[in-house]
């Protein structure tokens, strides 16, 4: 979608933006005041040189996944080291086969993003078991040193928060519930459920709706306009929650075509294209609670660097932060993380 | 070698003893004595490449990689092929049996879906409570009515095995999301650890049943009369039909165990992934990959069962070895899509040469 020259600029005007953001300088959102980011850009780099590093993703399909991987690759050789790229193509077989391959391979880490943990685990237990340190992006799990992600628990709950103010504490809203083995998903939904104890006046549609990959933005769509129609009368429905943005992009189309814009839809990742249906004052999406993929990635890098080189305090998860754009901030969050 | 001789000139001699009964009209010799050499020898020549390219590729990894070769790693492809290589059999066995006509002949398309559906089945049985043996022999019962719906739509109501299969593969998808809502059903069961364990020679269990099932289909297709039956049903079924054999059964027969199969390879996918995901019709084109690029390895450039064992062990191989080399995984996918082109192009032009008088 983006050029490569654009991308590149994209991805160094993000990484400046994640640096004022950890700076919790910019903006002031709700998102900055938990925002405890180590400082990715100024400590010493340190460096890999002469080390393989296995980047596995589970696809690169999407815009988070895709900018975490490349942010990956780009650091190992930032560092001096080698990056093996591992695409799993959001194909469970590859990704297992992939991470088996890395027990004969054995690379001197491994940084395995996202992927479904019940999956996943067993073989990044073995790959620990076989004395190779294993990391992740966005997969906290008991077998890895170290994930680099957002902190889901609070977007989460921010995001649900502005969903039940915007809707004025009250009314029925759709919920996308398909990636509950995606940990970092799961943790997002217990968060949306967390906030409705509160507001017993909001209630969830049932059954909830399955995303799919792939054609996850064509599936939303269908089901978002059969549900419409299921509930014709304004004000029947106030707002769909997804647990990513890429079925809020094929649901906001939808309430677009059906005219029912007075529907708001709510996700997470900051896809350029939801980001600026955000700021769209007359597209019905709500928010989208913005990571920074580059970031994340170039974090997950750094901790298996100073984890080679010797340093054992890591933390189990290294939170970088994450803004909810709504209807007001938007703008600003696009400028934040060079996407315009 | 000298088994296929020896099943090539049996098949020549049944030919001889039916062909001109069954009414075929003998074409005039010059005809077939031309094409027939150069075919004889290009087919030689492609079944020299086929093994000869396998062998390059294995050594080229040996070469740069050496783990490439240390048993682990060897376990590794197996198991990593086991899933593949167990719908390639029962695509195989179809092809066999069904004649290599692109559009009449023997095809089944619902094989990556009968997996799907398979290892749904088996997990979603597995997270109700039930144990080893019930959701075994509920995955093989699923496979097996997969394979019984192929052999009623083709055999009784006559549809095009493409066309046929291509509706039951809609089928189990369906099935399977009904099953799994399309989310990851995970499965833990004494068995599924059983499967991930290395077992004797130090090959993981899941690489040694695909040995097992391809020696028994080997054995059965080689040195039994069935197996030379299947042929002649799908390569000459005048003849076979003059010779008295039931072409319906063998038809029959050969999606039940092609779905027999693909209930196997449902129990082993959800041991590789210690889940039922969804994505396994994603399967369907490398199954149709193996079963072609097996051919490759056939002196006559027909189906055969090891050739498709050893296809399936060369995908497994040529993935593995390039992530050894740290070379991208995109490029795999490029280098299969190359091979079976080739493959592909080089059977139909012998084909294609051998119908031209």
């Amino acid at each position: 979608m983006e050029s490569p020259a654009s991308a590149h600029i994209a991805r160094r005007s993000l990484l400046k933006a994640g640096a004022a953001l950890a700076g919790a300088l910019a903006l002031g959102g709700p998102a900055l005041a938990q925002a405890a980011a180590p400082a990715a850009a100024d400590a010493p780099a340190p460096s890999l040189k002469g080390k393989t590093i296995a980047i596995s993703v589970a696809g690169t399909d999407h815009f988070f996944d895709l900018k975490a991987y490349q942010a990956q690759i780009e650091t190992v050789k930032e560092l001096g080291g080698t990056p093996i790229g591992l695409d799993g193509g959001r194909n469970d077989k590859a990704i297992v086969s992939q991470l088996q391959t890395l027990l004969t391979q054995k690379p001197d880490a491994v940084i395995q993003t996202l992927g479904t943990l019940s999956v996943v685990d067993p073989w990044l237990k073995k790959l620990r078991q076989a004395g190779i340190p294993v990391f992740s992006v966005d997969l906290p799990s008991t077998n890895v040193i170290n994930t680099a992600t957002s902190d889901n628990f609070s977007l989460g709950a921010q995001l649900a928060l502005q969903l039940v103010s915007d809707i004025g504490g009250k009314g029925n809203i759709v919920v996308f519930n398909g990636f509950a083995g995606v940990p970092v998903c799961e943790i997002r939904y217990n968060e949306l459920r967390q906030v409705l104890k509160y507001y017993p006046e909001v209630k969830i549609v049932q059954p909830e709706l399955r995303d799919v990959i792939p054609n996850t933005v064509q599936d939303a769509y269908a089901q978002i306009t059969a549900l419409l129609s299921k509930y014709p009368d304004k004000g029947s429905i106030s707002a769909i929650w997804s647990a990513w943005d890429i079925p809020q992009l094929g649901a906001t189309q939808a309430l677009i075509a059906a005219g029912r814009t007075e529907i708001l839809t709510y996700g997470v990742d900051g896809t350029p294209e939801v980001l600026a249906l955000v700021k769209d004052p007359k597209a019905p999406a709500g928010a989208v609670a913005a990571q920074q993929p580059s970031l994340i990635g170039r974090t997950a890098v750094l901790n298996v660097a100073r984890y080679l080189n010797g340093d054992t305090s890591l933390p189990s998860q290294t939170f970088l932060p994450a803004i909810v754009a709504n209807k007001k901030n938007a703008a600003e969050v696009q400028k934040q993380l060079g996407q315009v | 070698m000298s088994l296929e001789s020896s099943f090539e000139s049996s098949l020549a001699a049944f030919k001889a003893l039916h062909l001109p009964r069954a009414g075929r009209p003998a074409p005039p010799p010059e005809a077939v004595a031309a094409p027939g050499l150069s075919r004889g020898a290009l087919a030689g020549v492609l079944r020299f490449a086929g093994l000869l390219a396998l062998l390059a590729v294995v050594a080229f990894f040996a070469v740069r990689v050496p783990s490439f070769v240390t048993t682990g790693n060897i376990g590794l492809i197996l198991s990593q092929s086991a899933v593949l290589g167990i719908l390639g059999l029962g695509l195989t066995l179809v092809l066999i049996t069904g004649g290599s006509d692109v559009i009449r002949g023997g095809i089944d398309l619902s094989l990556a879906g009968t997996l799907g559906l398979a290892a749904a089945v088996f997990a979603t049985l597995n997270q109700a409570g039930y144990g080893d043996t019930a959701c075994v022999a509920a995955t093989l019962a699923t496979g097996l009515a997969v394979g019984a719906l192929n052999a009623l739509s083709v055999t009784w109501l006559r549809i095009l095995p493409l066309l046929a299969t291509l509706a039951v593969m809609n089928i189990c998808g369906g099935l399977e999301l009904v099953l799994t809502e399309n989310t990851t059903v995970p499965a833990g069961l004494p068995l599924i650890d059983a499967l991930n364990l290395v077992g004797p020679f130090d090959l993981p269990v899941i690489g040694l049943v695909l040995v097992a099932a391809w020696l028994i289909l080997a054995v059965t297709v080689r040195f039994t009369a069935v197996g030379l039956r299947a042929y002649a049903v799908g390569g000459h079924p005048e003849a076979a039909r003059a010779a008295g054999i039931d072409l319906t059964r063998y038809l029959a027969s050969s999606y039940l165990v092609a779905g027999l199969l693909g209930g196997v390879a449902g129990i082993l996918s959800v041991a590789f992934l210690n889940a039922a995901t969804s994505g396994s019709a994603e399967m369907l084109l490398p199954v149709i990959a193996t079963a072609f690029l097996g051919r490759m390895f056939s002196r006559r450039l027909v189906p055969t069962v090891t050739g498709t064992l050893l296809a399936a062990v060369f995908l497994g191989a040529l993935a593995n070895g390039f992530q050894l080399l740290h070379v991208s995984s995109y490029w795999v996918n490029g280098i299969e899509g190359a091979l079976i082109l080739a493959v592909v192009g080089a059977t139909s032009g012998l084909a294609g040469r051998g119908a031209r008088p």
